[in-house]
């Protein structure tokens, strides 16, 4: 099963590599959101502090859409789709194999706009990298949780249109919140209680729709 | 014309059998749609008007002139916001259709994905138009509820901000619908689509509820008001399973004329 699951993760990967088809846009729009956002933050130090964290995760969520809507797309060029279903794997493990790679896009991601809003907005977003990687870590798998099903869902309704985004926005609604303020807690520099029940949220949105995406995958690729 | 229905329906008869393991789900809707007898309801119980739903229509309407009246009438004019405060008897109860909408809506599509029957996802659909409905309806009411006791439209009150999020929940749902032709595709994602909305509201409800709150908890109301309260909520909720019940019987009918439609074409 890990084999299984590091091969399609590895396939997926290494076409991303070779291709460059979906990270360097994803990336590009990133940036471009980050100057769009941080060019109109003309503000005092302090109010920066409380406006970044939401931000920042505004960004992460409409750029990192774009290479989870594409998760599925590429595999319904030349039968890849019905090669991978007929392969001797449960749809559970592709599920879980899209998901690690949508999870490992956003955190390529991060890696550009969290020093992009450092140096833009002046705010020391990280001050305590611990905290940081750790809401970074949990709000991502929160998103692809929700996106990577949602993915193969909207591309079953209408393969080329952008239903996603409406789609995943309300329900991820909690993650973008519960991140934003974490991220504004870690600002601030303040790590107390009410940091810790935001990541707890966090924690329990990613343990949540990871499982359900686990079981109702199967539901959405029948046919 | 006659001549095609005939081997339309020996060619349904003749896929009826046992169901294999195998099968295309796709085959068995097609099955079902060329089999008269199993696609196509009795006339009779598709037909609106049921016994139930009269008496129901009855009830519904006897006991909302009574909470009008009662709104209106009896219920006492509150202290510090005077008439406005009746906003509430409209706003709690189309609140708590909103969310019944929801659960309705969730539990019909997870019956749709263990039995595979397509009335559930009629049950489905019709719980979340009119569970939209109230929502929205709830948002309205309770901005004007907002304007009259805190002087702004709009507050970030936790049941607001999550009432809000649920309305998205069910727009996105119902704008997926409308895009998938195929009814038992489209019932399989409605399905999954209202689960995971299901799984949503307790999450939304707490990051709402942590992020900023100030909503009035349950006051202490006078008996009055807490009986006309009572009587609107059960007057709104035997109006919406009406509604509910005459929207699905609709939905019951378009699909059987679809499987007629379809008949006449093969």
């Amino acid at each position: 099963m890990a084999a299984k699951l590091w091969w399609m993760i590895h396939k997926d990967l290494v076409s991303e590599c070779r291709a460059r088809r979906v990270w360097p846009a994803m990336l590009l729009l990133g940036t471009v959101v980050a100057l769009v956002f941080t060019v109109q933050m003309d503000l005092l130090p302090t109010e920066k502090r409380r406006m970044v964290g939401s931000l920042l995760w505004l960004a992460i969520f409409f750029a990192g859409m774009l290479a989870i809507d594409r998760s599925f797309a590429s595999e319904r060029e030349d039968g890849c789709w019905e090669g991978l279903l007929l392969c001797p794997i449960s749809p559970t493990a592709v599920y879980l194999a899209k998901l690690v790679v949508n999870v490992v896009a956003l955190a390529a991601l991060q890696c550009v706009l969290i020093p992009l809003f450092i140096v833009l907005s002046d705010v020391p977003l990280l001050a305590r990298p611990g905290a940081m990687l750790l809401t970074a870590l949990l709000g991502n798998l929160g998103i692809a949780a929700v996106g990577t099903l949602l993915s193969a869902l909207a591309t079953a309704v209408r393969p080329n249109g952008n239903l996603l985004v409406l789609l995943v926005l309300p329900l991820v609604i909690p993650v973008v919140l519960a991140a934003a303020e974490a991220t504004r807690l870690i600002a601030e520099g303040d790590l107390g209680a009410p940091w810790w029940r935001w990541v707890q949220l966090l924690g329990a949105f990613a343990v949540i729709f990871v499982t359900a995406g686990a079981v109702l995958f199967d539901f959405v690729i029948e046919d | 014309m006659k001549s095609t229905a005939t081997s339309a329906t020996a060619a349904g008869l003749r896929s009826q059998g046992p169901v294999g393991r195998g099968e295309w789900a796709g085959d068995r809707a097609k099955s079902q749609i060329l089999n008269p007898q199993s696609q196509i309801p009795n006339p009779k119980s598709a037909a609106p008007g049921t016994l139930l739903e009269t008496l129901l229509g009855v009830l519904a309407a006897g006991l909302l002139t009574a909470a009008i009246l009662a709104v209106f009438l009896y219920a006492p004019t509150e202290l510090t916001m005077h008439h406005a405060q009746r906003i509430l008897y409209a706003h709690v109860s189309v609140a708590w259709l909103g969310l019944l909408g929801f659960v309705v809506m969730a539990a019909s599509g997870l019956l749709y994905l263990l039995r595979r029957d397509l009335s559930c996802d009629q049950w489905s659909q019709a719980a979340a138009e009119l569970g939209w409905l109230c929502c929205g309806l709830t948002l309205v009411t309770g901005s004007l509820w907002a304007r009259a006791a805190w002087l702004t439209w709009w507050t970030w009150d936790p049941r607001l901000t999550s009432s809000f999020v649920l309305w998205l929940i069910y727009s996105g749902y119902l704008v997926a619908r409308a895009n998938v032709e195929d009814p038992e595709r489209r019932a399989r994602i409605s399905a999954v689509l209202a689960i995971c909305g299901l799984l949503d509201v307790p999450l939304v409800v707490l990051a709402a509820h942590w992020f900023r709150g100030m909503h009035p908890g349950v006051p202490d109301m006078e008996p009055p008001m807490r009986a006309v309260l009572l009587l609107s909520v059960i007057g709104l909720s035997a109006f919406f399973v009406l509604l509910f019940l005459r929207r699905r019987g609709q939905l019951r009918m378009e699909s059987r004329i679809a499987a007629l439609e379809q008949r006449l074409n093969v």
